[in-house]
C-alpha cells in the first residue's frame, strides 16, 4: 500500500491533464531502471550529464581542469558539475535521486557507502558494463566498490597513512624517527613513549597528532592490528563487533593519549594539519593528501615514517576513498558512462591526469605517476612517503567495513571515539555504541 | 491538530449587536467584516497552509506507516502507533526528551532577560548608539557554519578563553569536551547569536512605550529598578510574548551548533531533540521515526506556547 | 550620565563582536595561520602577521562569490517585499477585524510557523520538482513569503494602536485596506521594519533548502557558496570567515540604517 501524498498528486494531476506523464506516481515498488539493457557506446553520442559532487569547482584542487580536458576529449558531452559539502551530500541525494527525475547522472560515491547505497537502489549496476574494465584498477578500491558480488560504483581515488615527524624536535629530545623499512615499524605503544618525550625534552606543544581525530577510518587500524577486527562480522557484516577486549584495550590507549595530554583533546580533524605545519607538533599522522600540503607550506624539513603497530599485533593501515556511481534513473547512461570511463579508467584516469596533486588515484597508472610528481620525489621525506604508500597499499591496507548499515555504524562508532577522547572509559563508551548500532541495524536484519 | 488557545484583545472594541433593534446593521457589518478577512488573509493563510501545515500534515500521516526495505526499494506498510511507541519505550530518547526541555527552560529566559537588559541599556541617551546597536546585532548576522567554527576553536581547551582566563587565574575549563560544560556553552553560543536579534524586537517596543508615564513616575520618585517592573513589563506586555514565543520556537528547532560543535556529545548530553530528529531523518535514514519525533517537538512546542500566551496573553478588561 | 552609559555600551558591543574581529583578522591573514597562531596566547592571536587580501581575492576570483551573493540579495529583497505585503493585511485582519473563526486562523498560523522546515523539505522538495520549479527563483522565494512570524509580530504591534483611530476613519467612509496603509502601517513603521528583518534573516540564512531545490550554479546563493570554500580533504579557514563576513555584512548594514528609524511610535501613547 502506498500513501496517497496530496501535493504531489496534485501535481501528477496537472501534468496528466497536459502531457500523459510516464513516470505515474504510486505504481510503487518498481525494480527502477535496473535491468534496461544498455552499453557504453562506441561513438559519443551528444548529450549534457550532471554530476553532484564534494569537491570544489574552482580554486586549488577543484574540478575545472577535469572537466576542461573531458570536454577536449568528448567534446558532443557537456557535464554540469555541482558541488555539495560532504556532510549534506547524503540529503541531497536522498532528495534528488527518490525523486526520480535522473539528476544528478552521476554522483561522488564515499567507497564504504556502496553498500548501503546499493540497498537503497540509489546505484545502478554496472557489472555488465564495467565489469571487465577493473583490472586497470586497485583492486582494494574496486572491492570496497563491490556489494553481494555486483560492482556498483567505480574508484576514482585511494588513500594511505604516513607517521610524519618533526624531525628537529624529534633530535632535541633525543628520540629516533620512526622508520621507512617495514621490518623496522615502531609499535604504537613505542610512539606513545617517543611523543611524551619530545613534548617534555624536546619543547614540542603536542605530542603526537591524529590527522583525524575521533573518526573511524582513521582509528580502525589499532583495533584491526591488535586483532580486535574492524567492528562487524557475520552475515553481510551485520553483527556489531565493537566491545571486544581488543577495541576496549586499543580504545584505552586512544584515550590516555588525550588524558596525558600528548594529543590535544577537540582539534578537529580540520585544524590538525595547520597545527602540524605550524611546527609545534612530534608526530602527525595522516593521509599521503598532506604530502602535498606540507610540502608546500611547512618551512621546516619533514620526514616520514610507517604508521605503527600494536605490540605483538599485525599492522593494519586504512585506504579507501571516493568512487562514483550511476544514478538508476539517468536519462543520459551512455554519456554517462563514457565521462566515467573516461575519469577512472581511460590511461590513467581523467581524475589522475588533471588532478595529479590533490588525491592518490585508484587508478594502477595513475598511481604511479603520482607517486612520481613533484612532492614525492623532491624532498627526503617524499620519497619516504612514496616508498611508505606504495608498501602499505599493497600490503596492509584494509578497507572500513561494508555494511549497508555503514552510516549508522560510522555516526555511532565516532560518537564513541569523541567520548573517549574527552575522558569517557572506553569500556563505558564502547558497550553503548555496541547496544546503539545494534539497535539501529534492527532494521536490516 | 491542537488548537492553541488564544486570548486575543477585544477591548477598546465596540461589542456589536447590544440591543436588538441593531441586530440588522449588527449582522451586516459582521458580513462585510468578514469578506474583508477572507481577503485579507487568504494569501498568506494559503502560502502557509500549503508549504508548511499541508506538508507537515503528511509528516504526521506518515508516522503512522513503516518501510519495509529502503531508499526509492521501499515499500510503505501501515503501521498504526509503531513509531511512537519505538520512540517512546527508547530509554535514550526519553532522556533526549528531559534534556531538551532542560535546555530550553535555562536558555530562553536566559537570552531574553539579557536581551531585555541590553535593549534598555541601547534605548537610553549616548553617542553613537546605532554603531553599539549594530555590533550587538551582528553575531545573528553570520552565518553558523563560520561562527560555529571560530567558537569550536576559541572553547578548544587549549584556546585563546582559556588562555584568557588563565591570566584572570582562572583554571583552563573544558567547555565542549565536557558533559558537565558542553550544554553551557552551547547555550552561551546560541545567546552570543540570539540576544542581538531579539534585541531588536524589544527595542522596537520599547520606543513604543508612552515615555509620558515615565516622566510621571520619575515624578512621583520612583527609582529606576521599580519603574522597569511596574511600568515597563507591563506595557511591553506584547512584544514580550512575541518574542518569549519566537525565541522558545527558535531555541526548540535550534541544533546547527550542535551538529558543528559537539555533534551531539560527549556522552550525549547536547543531543537535543531536534538534533535527534535530524539524525533520523538524514543520517539513519528513518524518515517515518524522524516524523514522529517531530510531532512529538510540535506537541511540546504547541504546550509551552500556549502557556506562554495564557502567562502573558492581553486580559479582557 | 551620557558618557557612561555610552561607555557601558560599548563595553557590551565589544563583548559581542570581538570573535567577529578575531574572524576578521583571521580572514586577512593568509591561508590557515588563524588555526597555527591560535595557541599559544600572544597578540598574533588575534593580530596577524602578515597581512592580506588574497582570501577575498580568491572569494570574488576564483570561487566566483559575486554571483551566489546577486543572487542571494535578489531573493532575500523578493522575498521581504512580497513577504511583507502579504503579512500586513493579515495581521490587520486578526487584530483587528472581528469574525468567526479568528482564533482558529492565528493558532494555525502560529503552528505553522512551529514546524521545523528541515522535517518537511524533502517532500516539498519533490514537490516543487514534480513543478518544475526546481532552479528557479520561484522556488527560492516561495518558501519564503508565507511568514507566520511576521504575521504575529505585526498583530501584535496593531493591537497597540487606539481603536478609536479606525472608528473615526470608518465613519470618514475609508475602506480597511485604506486604514492599514495611511494608519496602521505608518504608525507601526519599527514593526514593519522588524517584520522585514524577520523575513530577510529567514532566506538570507537559508540553507538546507536552496541546497535542495537548485542543482544548478547560477541560481545558488550565498550560503551554500560559504559552505563550499571547505571540501572534507582541505580546509580553508582564512576564506571560510571571509565568505562569512561577507555574508553577514549586508544584514548588518540594513540594519544599521534602517535601525535610524526605530522611531517612538505615538501608536500606544494614548491607550486606554
Amino acid at each position: 500500500m502506498k500513501r496517497a501524498t496530496f501535493l504531489r498528486g496534485a501535481a501528477a494531476m496537472a501534468a496528466a491533464a497536459t502531457v500523459s506523464s510516464c513516470s505515474s506516481e504510486g505504481s510503487g515498488n518498481k525494480s527502477s531502471g535496473k535491468s534496461d539493457n544498455w552499453e557504453i557506446p562506441q561513438k559519443d553520442p551528444t548529450a549534457t550529464i550532471t554530476v553532484v559532487g564534494q569537491r570544489a569547482k574552482s580554486g586549488t584542487s577543484g574540478m575545472d581542469p577535469v572537466l576542461k580536458a573531458f570536454h577536449k576529449a568528448h567534446p558532443t558531452i557537456t557535464v554540469k558539475y555541482q558541488q555539495i559539502p560532504f556532510k549534506n551530500l547524503n540529503s541531497v541525494l536522498a532528495s534528488r535521486i527518490t525523486d526520480k527525475t535522473g539528476n544528478p547522472d552521476v554522483f561522488w560515491t564515499d567507497q564504504p557507502r556502496v553498500a548501503a547505497y546499493a540497498t537503497k537502489g540509489y546505484l545502478a549496476d554496472l557489472t555488465d558494463q564495467f565489469g571487465d574494465l577493473t583490472s586497470a584498477l586497485v583492486p582494494t578500491t574496486v572491492d570496497a566498490c563491490k556489494f553481494q558480488g555486483k560492482l556498483w560504483s567505480l574508484p576514482l581515488g585511494n588513500s594511505s597513512q604516513v607517521l610524519y615527524y618533526n624531525p628537529a624536535l624529534l633530535e632535541k629530545a633525543g628520540v629516533k624517527p620512526p622508520s621507512a623499512d617495514p621490518a623496522k615499524r615502531i609499535t604504537w605503544q613505542q610512539l606513545a613513549k617517543d611523543a611524551k618525550r619530545v613534548q617534555d625534552k624536546g619543547g614540542a606543544k603536542y605530542g603526537m597528532l591524529f590527522g583525524q581525530p575521533n573518526r573511524y577510518y582513521q582509528l580502525e587500524p589499532l583495533p584491526a592490528s591488535d586483532g580486535g577486527g574492524i567492528g562487524a562480522k557475520g552475515k553481510h557484516n551485520l553483527t556489531v563487533d565493537v566491545n571486544n577486549p581488543q577495541w576496549v584495550e586499543t580504545m584505552n590507549f586512544y584515550g590516555s593519549l588525550f588524558d596525558k595530554k600528548i594529543s590535544p583533546k577537540s582539534i578537529t580533524p580540520e585544524q590538525t594539519g595547520p597545527t602540524f605545519i605550524a611546527g609545534h607538533t612530534g608526530y602527525f599522522w595522516h593521509t599521503q593528501n598532506w604530502v602535498t600540503w606540507i610540502t608546500e607550506q611547512a618551512k621546516f624539513e619533514w620526514g616520514g615514517g610507517l604508521t605503527p603497530v600494536w605490540e605483538g599485533g599485525t599492522p593494519y593501515t586504512p585506504t579507501g576513498s571516493w568512487g562514483i556511481g550511476l544514478n538508476p534513473y539517468s536519462k543520459n547512461k551512455e554519456a554517462a558512462a563514457i565521462f566515467m570511463k573516461w575519469l577512472a579508467i581511460d590511461g590513467v584516469g581523467g581524475f589522475g591526469k588533471s588532478m595529479e596533486w590533490s588525491i592518490m588515484p585508484a587508478n594502477k597508472k595513475g598511481v604511479e605517476k603520482y607517486l612520481a610528481s613533484e612532492p614525492y620525489t623532491g624532498s627526503a621525506g617524499g620519497k619516504a612517503a612514496a616508498k611508505i604508500i606504495d608498501y602499505e597499499s599493497k600490503n596492509t591496507a584494509q578497507a572500513r567495513v561494508a555494511t549497508v548499515g555503514y552510516v549508522e555504524f560510522e555516526t555511532l562508532i565516532e560518537e564513541a571515539f569523541s567520548d573517549i577522547s574527552n575522558g569517557t572509559d572506553a569500556k563505558k563508551a564502547l558497550d553503548t555504541a555496541q547496544q546503539k548500532i545494534t539497535s539501529a541495524w534492527k532494521k536490516y536484519q | 491538530m491542537e488548537k492553541v488557545p488564544v486570548k486575543t484583545n477585544r477591548a477598546g472594541e465596540a461589542a456589536p449587536g447590544a440591543s436588538p433593534s441593531k441586530r440588522t446593521r449588527g449582522s451586516r457589518m459582521a458580513r462585510s467584516q468578514l469578506r474583508t478577512a477572507v481577503i485579507f488573509l487568504a494569501p498568506a493563510v494559503l502560502a502557509i497552509a500549503l508549504l508548511r501545515l499541508l506538508p507537515f500534515g503528511e509528516a504526521v500521516w506518515d508516522t503512522l506507516f513503516k518501510s519495509e526495505g529502503f531508499g526509492v526499494l521501499a515499500e510503505e506498510k501501515f503501521a498504526g502507533l509503531e513509531n511512537y511507541v519505538t520512540l517512546f519505550t527508547d530509554v535514550s530518547f526519553l532522556q533526549t526528551l528531559g534534556r531538551t526541555v532542560v535546555f530550553n527552560l535555562i536558555i530562553n529566559p536566559l537570552q531574553i532577560a539579557l536581551a531585555m537588559a541590553v535593549s534598555v541599556l541601547m534605548t537610553r541617551k549616548m553617542f553613537g548608539r546605532g554603531l553599539w546597536r549594530t555590533a550587538v546585532f551582528l553575531p545573528s548576522t553570520i552565518p553558523l557554519v563560520g561562527s560555529s567554527v571560530a567558537w569550536g576553536i576559541a572553547l578548544r581547551p587549549d584556546g585563546p578563553v582559556n588562555a584568557l582566563l588563565g591570566l584572570f587565574g582562572i583554571g583552563s575549563q573544558p567547555f565542549f569536551t565536557s558533559s558537565h560544560q558542553a550544554l553551557a556553552s552551547i547555550i552561551l553560543v546560541a545567546s552570543w547569536i540570539g540576544i542581538g536579534h531579539w534585541m531588536i524586537f524589544l527595542i522596537g517596543g520599547l520606543n513604543s512605550v508612552n515615555q509620558e508615564l515615565y516622566e510621571a513616575a520619575s515624578i512621583d520618585g520612583a527609582n529606576g529598578w521599580r519603574t522597569f517592573w511596574s511600568l515597563t513589563v507591563p506595557l511591553m506586555r506584547r512584544p514580550l510574548l512575541f518574542v518569549l514565543v519566537a525565541d522558545t520556537v527558535a531555541n526548540f528547532v535550534l541544533f546547527v551548533p550542535m551538529q558543528m560543535l559537539t555533534n551531539g556529545g560527549p556522552e550525549n548530553s547536547t543531543t537535543v531533540l531536534m538534533f535527534d530528529v535530524y539524525q533520523r531523518t538524514y543520517t539513519f535514514s528513518e524518515p517515518h521515526i524522524g516524523a514522529a519525533a517531530t510531532v512529538v517537538l510540535t506537541v511540546i512546542m504547541i504546550i509551552i506556547v500556549s502557556i506562554q500566551f495564557r502567562l502573558l496573553g492581553e486580559r479582557d478588561k | 550620565m551620557t558618557v557612561l552609559l555610552t561607555i557601558l555600551a560599548v563595553a557590551v558591543s565589544v563583548l559581542f563582536v570581538l570573535p567577529a574581529v578575531w574572524m576578521l583578522f583571521g580572514s586577512l591573514a593568509p591561508g590557515n595561520s588563524v588555526i597555527s597562531n591560535v595557541s599559544p596566547l600572544s597578540w598574533h592571536t588575534l593580530i596577524p602577521r602578515k597581512w592580506t587580501l588574497s582570501n577575498y581575492r580568491e572569494l570574488f576570483g576564483a570561487l566566483g562569490f559575486l554571483r551566489p551573493m546577486f543572487n542571494s540579495l535578489f531573493v532575500t529583497f523578493a522575498s521581504v517585499a512580497i513577504g511583507l505585503a502579504l503579512s500586513a493585511p493579515a495581521a490587520y485582519a486578526l487584530a483587528v477585524v472581528r469574525f468567526r473563526g479568528r482564533e482558529v486562523i492565528f493558532s494555525l498560523l502560529v503552528i505553522g510557523f512551529m514546524i521545523p522546515f528541515e522535517a518537511i523539505a524533502i517532500p516539498l522538495a519533490h514537490v516543487f520538482t514534480d513543478w518544475n520549479l526546481d532552479n528557479t527563483y520561484v522556488a527560492l522565494i516561495l518558501p519564503g513569503i508565507g511568514n507566520g512570524l511576521a504575521i504575529f509580530n505585526m498583530r501584535q504591534s496593531f493591537l497597540g494602536v487606539p481603536a478609536s483611530l479606525r472608528e473615526a476613519a470608518v465613519i470618514d467612509g475609508a475602506s480597511d485596506f485604506r486604514i492599514l496603509s495611511r494608519i496602521y502601517i505608518p504608525l507601526n513603521g519599527t514593526t514593519m521594519i522588524n517584520s522585514g528583518l524577520l523575513i530577510f534573516m529567514g532566506q538570507w540564512t537559508a540553507y538546507l533548502w536552496p541546497l535542495l531545490i537548485v542543482s544548478s550554479d547560477s541560481k545558488q546563493i550565498a550560503a551554500v557558496a560559504l559552505a563550499r570554500t571547505y571540501t572534507s580533504s582541505l580546509f580553508d579557514f582564512g576564506q571560510l570567515f571571509a565568505a562569512a563576513l561577507v555574508i553577514s555584512i549586508v544584514p548588518a548594514v540594513v540594519l544599521f540604517v534602517l535601525q535610524r528609524h526605530f522611531s517612538i511610535s505615538i501608536a500606544t501613547s494614548g491607550e486606554r
